[in-house]
């Protein structure tokens, strides 16, 4: 799965830990989760869309090796 | 998150007071076995007993000291506690390194009593599965700190 967290951030000047914060996980969650090495929850990508006022699809993407 | 059957961060402390005694203690035995702290004499009530002579006794009252036991209980209740107190940002992260980490002591564990039992005989096989009740626990606080100050160290690394 690919996500544009990172990309996101960015755009609303946010670090990790402060959008670990925003969704209620550890700093070391955001991270692992951007370097593509944790497949987060339903509820946190709800919630991590929900910060960035986009729906889930626009931040988290299959890819064909999920399948 | 939820997550179920962990005990609140702060008994993580008292697991360490706990457990630091009890591997001192533990220490202390193994060098000199044939210290017996008198105060440590008690009489005990035991489900099961053997006698010297080899004769099962059930459900009775027998002398006993209890130094050995005590050492036992504090590494125990000392390491389930390190094991299980939540980490102070437990998410769903860390419970996925918690399940790795439990996963691979119990594969750890096992793999070396497999190959005790193949290749260690008489009383040393005892003494293995003496440090066997301790094991799991250990090899499980071991890799999941490990994994976790790994991934850390891996913020540290993006900064």
């Amino acid at each position: 799965m690919r996500n544009s967290i990172k990309v996101e951030r960015d755009k609303k000047n946010l670090t990790q830990a402060q959008l670990a914060e925003l969704v209620s996980v550890s700093r070391q969650t955001i991270n692992a989760i951007e370097l593509g090495k944790y497949n987060l929850s339903t509820i946190l990508a709800l919630k991590i869309a929900q910060v960035f006022n986009q729906s889930v699809h626009d931040i988290f993407e299959l890819e064909d090796s999920d399948w | 998150m939820k997550t179920i059957y962990l005990l609140p961060n702060q008994f993580k402390r008292i697991g360490w007071v706990l457990f630091i005694p009890g591997i001192i203690l533990g220490i202390i035995f193994l060098i000199n076995q044939s210290e017996r702290f008198e105060f440590f004499n008690i009489t005990v009530f035991s489900i099961a007993d053997q006698q010297a002579l080899g004769k099962t006794e059930f459900f009775s009252f027998t002398k006993n000291n209890i130094f050995d036991e005590t050492i036992g209980i504090l590494i125990i209740i000392g390491a389930l506690f390190i094991a299980f107190a939540k980490e102070k940002s437990e998410d769903e992260f860390i419970s996925k390194i918690r399940l790795e980490s439990l996963v691979w002591a119990t594969y750890v564990n096992y793999i070396i009593l497999i190959l005790s039992i193949i290749f260690i005989y008489d009383m040393i096989f005892f003494w293995v599965l003496v440090f066997n009740m301790f094991t799991t626990l250990f090899f499980f606080i071991i890799r999941f700190n490990w994994a976790l100050n790994k991934s850390k160290n891996q913020i540290r690394d993006e900064e």
